[in-house]
Formats: C-alpha cells, structure tokens, sequence
C-alpha cells in the first residue's frame, strides 16, 4: 500500500513538471454521489464521468472505461467546484495605486502560482478564483481569472486563458482619498469620480477615432498618414466601450451604483457587475435590468463610513428582484468557507438550496463570462468538481476532494502539514508556540468567577 | 554630509601622496606617474590560456598593453621588466558581466512646480535611457582596486537609476590616466523597480509602461522616417527617451533586464517575447526550476556571484524536534538546492556569466569555490568568469583568455586559482601591473583545525590604515555560549578621544575571523566589516567601511593573567 502511494506521488511529481507545456486534464468516475447539479437539480445516488478534463456523462450505474480510477462517493455530495468572483489570491502586486485610471496594467503580469492560499482555497472546494486589481484607482488594471490547478509552477498554467477579459473599477472613499486626500488630484469626491470615468471614456472614444481614420487613410496608395501616439491606457477603455471587457467595480452606496448605471448607459456598456454593492439591495431592479448583476459579502460591513447602511438580506434581496448575484471572499480566509457564506442567505433571506448553491457556483460564473464552460454538472462542461461530506450547506460540511479538469488537486486524506509547493533557502523557522494551560497570572484569583460556566458548559479548562 | 567629508578628506590625502614625491622627480614627468617600460615578461610561469585548458610552463611577453608572445623559449626584449613566474600561476582576467563598481548614484532631480505624481516626467520617474554608466564612473573609486584584487579586469557598468536606468558602459579596470573605455551603450539597463510614489510606482505598473515606451518608440520611428523623405508632414513629438530607445528596438543593443526570482526571469522573457528585443538576464538568484524557459528565450545569463545568507541555516538547532525538524529540513534542501543551482546551469549547458551588483569584492571568490563544491565544474567556473562574459558582450575577439593580441588581462596567483589558500600576486590589466601582499599561512594550524584551537576572547590591541590617517583602539571579544559578543573603540570621527560601539556578526571558521560594528557620524550610520585570519594571538584582516573600500586591520591579543591550562 505504501509502496503505491509513494509510486503515484512520484508519478504525480513527474507529471506536474510536464504540466508547463500544457495545461493537465484528467479521468475520472465518481459514483454513487447526491449530485447538486445547480442547473439540472439534485440526483440521488448518481454517478459522474470525466474524461480528459470534461464531464462526459451524468446519470446512474456509469461504467469507467479502462484505466479511468472511480471514486466512491456514497453518502456524499457532488458539487460543482466553487468560484470566487472577488479574490487577490495568487498575486505578487495587487494596487498600482499612481494614477486615478490605470486601464493598461495587467494583473496576468503578476500571477504567482505558488502562494499557498490557493491550496487552501482548494481545500474549501475553490476551484475558480477572480484575481483582481485593487481599489485604490477609480479604473483598476485588468484582473486575471485563475483556475486552481495547484502544483504548476508556471503562471499562465493556471490562468484560465479562455476567460474573457475583466477590468476592475472602483467608487466612493478608496479613489477620493488615495488620489484626492493623498495626492491632491482629482477625484477628490464621488463627483470626481464620475468626472474621471465621463473624460476617460470620452478620450477614448477620440483615441479609436485617430487610429480608425489612421489605419483608413494608410491602407490607401501613397498615404504619407503618420500613426498617432498608441496609449494602452485609452485602447483598454476603448475596448470596454466595445464590450469586449467585464467590468467588476468595487461600490458600495446605491447613489453610486446607480451613478455607474448611468454612466454605463450614456456610452453603452453593458458588462457591468458590481462588487461588495452593500447598498444593493436598494437598487436592485435596477441593476437587474441593466447590468450582471452584484458580487456580495454575506454579512461584512461597517469597517469604513460608507459601508454602514448594510444588511444581511442584500444576496436575497437582490435575487428576489432577478438581480444576478454572487456570494465572495475578497479574503485568503473567508474563500476557505464561501459554502458558509451562501448558506446564510438561508438564514437571512429563506434562499432555497439551488439559489443559495448557485450564489458561489453558476452566477459568479456568468459574472466571470464563463457560465458555458463552467458553474455546473453538465455535461461538456470542464470537471471542475467537489466532493463533500454533509451537504455543503450545512454547519458541518467538510470538503473531501477538489478537482480541477478532472484533477484532483485536493484529498483530505493526503493533506500534509506543510502543502508549500517552495521554501526560501534563508526561511527562518521559528517554532510555533501553541497555549498550554494557565500558566499565565493575568486571571489570577478569578476562577470562581467561571464556575458556574464550568459547570453548565462542561468546559474542562 | 558626513560622507562628503569623508570624501573630502580621501581626496585631500591622495592629493597629498601625489604631491610629495613629484618633488622629486624630473620636470618631464610633474606626475611621477609615468611607467620605466610597459613591456613585461612573466618567466616561466604554468599559465593557464584559456578554460578547460591544462596548464603549460611558458613565459608571457607583454607589450603596448597587448599579450605579444605566450610560449617557452621566447626571446626578451631589452626593455622587458621580468617578472619571476616559477611559482605563479597564470589566468586569464576575469570579466564581470554586470557591475555597479565606481559607480556614483546621479543626484535626485528636483520635482518640477507642476508635478503630478500620476504622470511624472520620465526622468523623474526612473526612466533615463539616455543615460550612460560612464557618466556615473570613477576609476579612482576605491571599490575599483577591490574588485581588481580579487582577480576583475574588465566590468560592464549598470547604471544606478529606475525602472530604465540607461545605457551601460564596457571598461577595463585599468590606469587611472585612462579613461579605460572598451564599449559605451552596449546595452540598456532595466529592471522591475517602480518610482516611490509616482507612476509606475510596482512591478505590474512598469511592465505596463515599459509597453508603452516600447510601442511608441517604434511609431516615433516610423513618424521620422517619413518626416525626413516627405514634405508637408506634422512635426513628430522626439523625446530623450523615444530617441536612447531606438537602440533597443531595432535590435543593435540587448536589453539587459534585472530579474532575480524565476517569476521576475518569466516576466522579462515574456516581455522579451512579446516584443523582440533581444535580452540578457542579470542578477539572477533563483532560476533552477526556469532553466527550459531561459534555454528556450535565448537570452544571455548573467547569474549573481553569491551564495545565500547562512543565517537560517546556522540558527537551526540539533536537537530540534517535531514540526520544526520537518521545517528545518525543507529550508535545509532549498539552501543546499541553491547551493548547487550554477552547476543545474552548467548541466543543462546554458553559457553563464556573473554579475557582481550588490556583491562585496571579498565574498567573490569564496561564492565560486562553493558554486565548486556543489558540482560546478572548474571549468565552467572560469569559463563563467571569462570567456562567456566575452561572449556575451560582445568582446570575444579582444578579451577571455591569454593568447597573442588579446588585452593583456592577466591573474597571477600563488596557487590553482580556485584551491582554497591561493591568493592573488599580481594583477595585469591593460598591460598594467598591480602587485598585491600575500601573506604566508602558517602550516601549523594543520593538526589542530577545530574551532577550539584558536582563542579569540580577550582584549585586543588593534592598528588601521585608512586614507584618512592610521587609528587604533581596543576591541574586546567574550565569549557567551557559544557566541561571542564584545565591544570596539576606535577615533571618535565627530570629534577628539575615542568612541565605543558593540561588535555584532562576530563568527569564527576555522582560523577565519569576523566581525561587523557600526560608526555612527553626523546622524549617518557606517557599517564596518572586518574579517581576516587569527594565528597564534594576532589578527590580521582587512575592515570594509561602507562604500569606502578595504584597508588593512591588524591586532595583537594581550595576555591575560590567567594560565592556560
């Protein structure tokens, strides 16, 4: 037994060395499992097959064809694997925080495959995360949408390449006080702000102009045009303007939000989601109808001015007037629980299974653009998958497996006490210091104090 | 300001030592710099000519700063100082692929009136790319002599500067009458280093605007040439920046890209590959799980020369237990994994060369003989240190190794150049010669080689030598543990009488002893390494001061009235 394990760890080393050149996609069947489609409800004791990285057959007493592994999964339940729609995991630079718009950055620039966090993100079921920009700019950089494919080593290998392209923008106290307060330039209000956003879309608008009318004039005989001056900065708006980029903005009051509809509208983008939007809930028709939709928190609010209008009813809120909505991190820690996080919109808002479920799976999806391709078990749809034990909506669901393409990239069995993928040759190792009984004076001569908790609680300490 | 008095006084010395003994000498020559001959011949020497070559007896004639003859049997003419080689051994000069030596960091501009942070000048924003490493050189530097003394004779100077910092400079380590000058703008300086508080203030920013740079260099190219054939046309926009950059995209100098981490190498060969400039990687640390992708770019490898700190390594305890001995063990791997990395170069045969940026002249030859140790291969090692750096600037023809007509670049050391106890006798660069003191080791020391044989605590009575005048003082070691700890006092620089600092670093291997403390002067902290070699109650080493250079430390340990037992 010892021996096939080791053989497969040293087959599994080798094969990740492999992986930079493409991409690795696996086999497998599970069966026997509750599968939680999301989309095509809930099937008792159903079986799944993966072949080369895609959900090939959904259904009962599937056969695996030779040299595929099958997993028993009785008494437990089958997800699709979780997408965070709000993450910095996984990123050496998150704030290019000089300028009020800087459209041209790119964070796929700095995508580090080794932070430890999106192991960790595995091991609570994550298997897409939004690694975005930051919010210190009222048009961020471009995010890049990672797929958790642990253990590679180069980056663009876990850059979901077939993602479409993500912009991050931002409202409200970020911008205005790290370019107002800060630095003395506009924005310096949430006027500024919409100021900053109607000029660069403008220009940018006259950007296209001067290269359209360039690239015309040069294709005739005997042009003597002389090219423009090339901006990324403004192509990038251009293209947001063109709907070839999604743009995810960081907001928080309605005025704001529906300020940004607004200015969506006047230049006729419409991929728009907004994100944490704690005062969604009091524009949710609106950004219902123009936009896709909200990517929430659960329940945080109240660490800066702006975000103490919130409530916990805001992911049900939102759904109940067709908003698209999303339940995310925009934490290393929190993105370990997000199945947690959804099931408080039970708690806060009745959300049925699939509602809730489908706040972490198929609509950050589609606020990603990739709700073809992932989100849900069906077939043709890439193997990103969970196996759990208890439903994950319950308090004591506990991820078992995460796979990735069929990959397994997470097994609670083989989870070591150290997952780092590298470690610095100058690591000074200190050793961890864990609390052993009262050895400290500071609660001296209280104890009778918490007898009767003793007693209640049974508390042995 | 401290250090600006500290130069003053460097400057007012050498000045001095000029002066004098020019009295004496004849009016032709005011400087007394003038050499008797410059044609040299080392006799009957085992000189190694090129990497990878066994070592030959023969006398090496040099002449007009040329190798004019390496052979047995040569004849000698008149005027050739002879140069006793029987016990030498002879090598080629070594070549530093990327080097900050000599040079003096340009003053910070002066923000403008109107200045915005999110659109800064270029030039105040790190980017200079028609700036020259030259501009910024001293021969007379007395880092450049440090660096000669362990064996450099020819550098290619980075700029000091941001995320573009100019064009470097080729030059030999040679005559300061010289201006000493191979190649200027032989490649362009970059690196991910953002402007603090300005754009592009992070790595994500640079790449960005190092794409932009890029881009509109080739338009403003192309707006020119037509502005020069066609009238009637709009005046195009020429900046500095878009004019030093033309270099670069079409292709007639490198770009030579600081990554040390194999993420940051990744990202240069990506922007390397998305653009077409051709690219030498500098400074690199990290690099063994990159080695396809750097074979694959082509680009040329300048690996930095040092190993990592020890400090983790030396801290990890014998009888730890339990997690930490797991943790222990992966930190160990990795610092024995890095050890060996420049052999992983060798073997996957990517020709390699060494930059020193950041590297103290008395750590060079010690991080190439670990490099050895961990399974490079001497030749590779020289080669490194030679004919690939020639390779990669471009200066094959003229430098790398010792054959007629080539720059006369020669290392001549009292034993194989990388045995651990050879020492460097005489340096040729240019077809100038250096002598250097070497100092006898005593066999002795042979039967008892641990620790414990030599004694080091106690009070010891020291002398320096520095331009500013010789000093002294007392430095005092105890032992606590197994550390040491102790105290130094030395003139006081802000004043009269003496000033006392703690020593810290304090480390003994084998005979070898160091020591680090700190001059605090005017509000400026000067750190102060010594290190050098105990025998028998006296020290001699040799104390770095900060950017200033090396001078010689000697000490003499005072008896105590305790018997030894």
């Amino acid at each position: 037994m010892k021996k096939v394990n080791y053989f497969l760890a040293a087959l599994l080393g080798l094969s990740i060395q492999f992986a930079s050149a493409q991409v690795k996609k696996g086999s497998v069947l599970i069966k026997n499992a509750t599968v939680l489609t999301i989309t095509e409800g809930t099937l008792d004791n159903s079986d799944v097959l993966v072949q080369d990285g895609i959900i090939k057959k959904v259904g009962k007493n599937l056969n695996a064809p030779s040299g595929v592994q099958t997993i028993d999964a009785t008494g437990k339940y089958l997800m699709p694997g979780i997408i965070d729609a709000h993450s910095h995991l996984g990123l050496d630079v998150v704030n290019e925080s000089t300028a009020p718009i800087v459209a041209e950055v790119r964070m796929k620039d700095v995508v580090n495959p080794y932070a430890v966090g999106i192991y960790r993100a595995l091991a609570g079921g994550v298997t897409i995360s939004h690694a975005m920009h930051g919010s210190a700019n009222v048009i961020g950089g471009q995010n890049a949408t990672l797929k958790h494919r642990w253990g590679s080593t180069d980056p663009a290998d876990i850059i979901m390449q077939e993602a479409p392209r993500t912009i991050k923008f931002a409202l409200g106290e970020n911008p205005t006080r790290v370019h107002g307060r800060g630095n003395g330039i506009q924005p310096r209000t949430r006027m500024g702000v919409e100021a900053i956003l109607r000029n660069g879309f403008n220009e940018a608008i006259q950007y296209k102009e001067a290269w359209t009318s360039y690239n015309a004039e040069a294709s005739k005989k005997g042009s003597n045009a002389l090219p423009p001056v090339h901006n990324e900065r403004l192509q990038v708006l251009s293209d947001i303007i063109d709907g070839k980029i999604i743009i995810h903005c960081h907001s928080y009051r309605a005025d704001e939000i529906y300020m940004l509809i607004n200015v969506a509208r006047d230049f006729g983008i419409t991929k728009l989601v907004f994100q944490h939007t704690n005062e969604g809930f009091k524009v949710a028709p609106e950004i219902a109808e123009y936009t896709m939709g909200a990517s929430v928190f659960a329940d945080w609010w109240a660490y800066k001015f702006e975000v103490y209008y919130s409530t916990a009813y805001n992911a049900a809120i939102l759904t109940e007037n067709g908003a698209i909505t999303s339940i995310n991190s925009d934490d290393a820690e929190l993105i370990r629980h997000l199945y947690h996080e959804a099931a408080k919109t039970q708690r806060y808002g009745g959300m049925t299974d699939e509602q809730a479920l489908s706040m972490i799976t198929i609509n950050p999806a589609k606020q990603l653009g990739i709700s073809d391709k992932v989100g849900s078990i069906e077939e043709g749809k890439q193997a990103d998958l969970v196996i759990f034990e208890g439903h994950p909506l319950s308090s004591y669901a506990v991820p078992q497996m995460t796979f990735v393409d069929g990959v397994k990239y997470f097994d609670i069995k083989e989870d070591a006490d150290d997952q780092r993928l590298k470690v610095s040759a100058t690591d000074m190792v200190e050793p961890v210091m864990i609390y052993e009984g009262h050895n400290s004076r500071c609660m001296q001569d209280t104890e009778h104090l918490f007898e009767t908790t003793n007693s209640l609680f049974h508390t042995n300490y | 300001m401290k250090k600006e008095l500290l130069y003053a006084g460097v400057f007012c010395l050498l000045v001095a030592g000029w002066l004098l003994p020019s009295m004496a000498q004849a009016q032709s020559d005011p400087t007394g710099q003038r050499r008797i001959t410059d044609t040299y011949a080392i006799t009957n020497a085992t000189v190694f000519t090129a990497p990878g070559k066994a070592g030959i007896k023969a006398t090496v004639l040099v002449k007009n700063g040329l190798i004019q003859a390496v052979g047995s049997n040569l004849s000698l003419p008149k005027e050739a100082r002879m140069i006793a080689g029987d016990s030498l051994f002879i090598y080629p000069g070594f070549i530093a692929g990327a080097s900050e030596v000599g040079i003096t960091k340009p003053k910070d501009l002066e923000r403008p009136k109107d200045f915005v942070s999110s659109n800064p000048p270029d030039e105040i924003a790190g980017i200079t790319p028609w700036r020259s490493a030259l501009d910024q050189f001293s021969i007379a530097d007395s880092n450049v002599d440090d660096l000669r003394k362990v064996g450099f004779t020819i550098a290619q100077l980075m700029p000091d500067g941001g995320m573009i910092a100019g064009k470097t400079s080729i030059v030999l380590l040679g005559s300061e009458s010289s201006t000493n000058l191979l190649k200027n703008n032989a490649a362009l300086a970059a690196s991910f280093r953002g402007s603090r508080g300005m754009y592009p203030g992070t790595a994500v920013g640079v790449m960005a605007k190092f794409r932009e740079i890029y881009d509109n260099t080739e338009l403003t190219s192309q707006r020119s040439q037509k502005y020069s054939t066609v009238a009637g046309l709009k005046r195009p926009e020429i900046t500095p920046t878009y004019s030093a950059m033309q270099d670069v995209t079409t292709g007639q100098i490198p770009v030579l890209f600081t990554a040390s981490s194999e993420l940051e190498i990744r990202r240069a060969i990506s922007l390397q590959q998305e653009k077409g400039f051709k690219l030498v990687l500098t400074g690199l640390e990290d690099y063994e799980t990159v080695l396809d992708v750097i074979k694959a770019s082509g680009a040329g490898v300048l690996v930095k020369l040092e190993i990592p700190d020890d400090k983790a390594i030396k801290a990890q305890k014998d009888d730890a237990e339990g997690e930490v001995k797991t943790l222990n063990a992966r930190v160990q791997e990795a610092y024995d994994k890095a050890l060996a990395q420049a052999s992983k170069l060798e073997e996957a045969g990517i020709p390699f060369a060494f930059s020193i940026v950041d590297v103290k002249s008395g750590d060079v030859m010690k991080a190439v003989q670990t490099m050895i140790a961990n399974g490079l291969s001497e030749e590779a090692a020289l080669a490194a240190l030679t004919t690939n750096p020639a390779t990669i600037l471009g200066l094959s023809n003229v430098a790398g190794t010792i054959e007629k007509g080539k720059i006369a670049n020669l290392i001549m050391s009292t034993d194989s150049l990388f045995a651990e106890d050879s020492q460097i006798k005489h340096m040729v660069v240019d077809g100038f010669v250096y002598d250097y003191e070497t100092k006898a080791k005593k066999k002795g020391a042979k039967n008892g080689k641990e620790n414990g044989d030599v004694k080091i605590e106690g009070n010891w009575d020291y002398t320096s030598e520095s331009p500013a005048g010789s000093g002294g003082g007392i430095l005092s070691i105890q032992k606590n543990g197994s550390d040491y700890t102790g105290t130094i006092t030395y003139d006081d620089p802000s004043g009269s009488g003496k000033a006392t600092s703690p020593i810290s670093n304090v480390a003994l291997e084998g005979s070898t002893l160091s020591f680090s403390f700190n001059v605090s002067a005017n509000g400026m902290e000067i750190q102060v390494d010594v290190a050098g070699d105990v025998s028998e109650g006296s020290y001699e080493a040799t104390m770095t001061v900060g950017d200033f250079g090396s001078f010689p430390f000697k000490g003499t340990l005072n008896p105590t009235l305790i018997a030894n037992k």
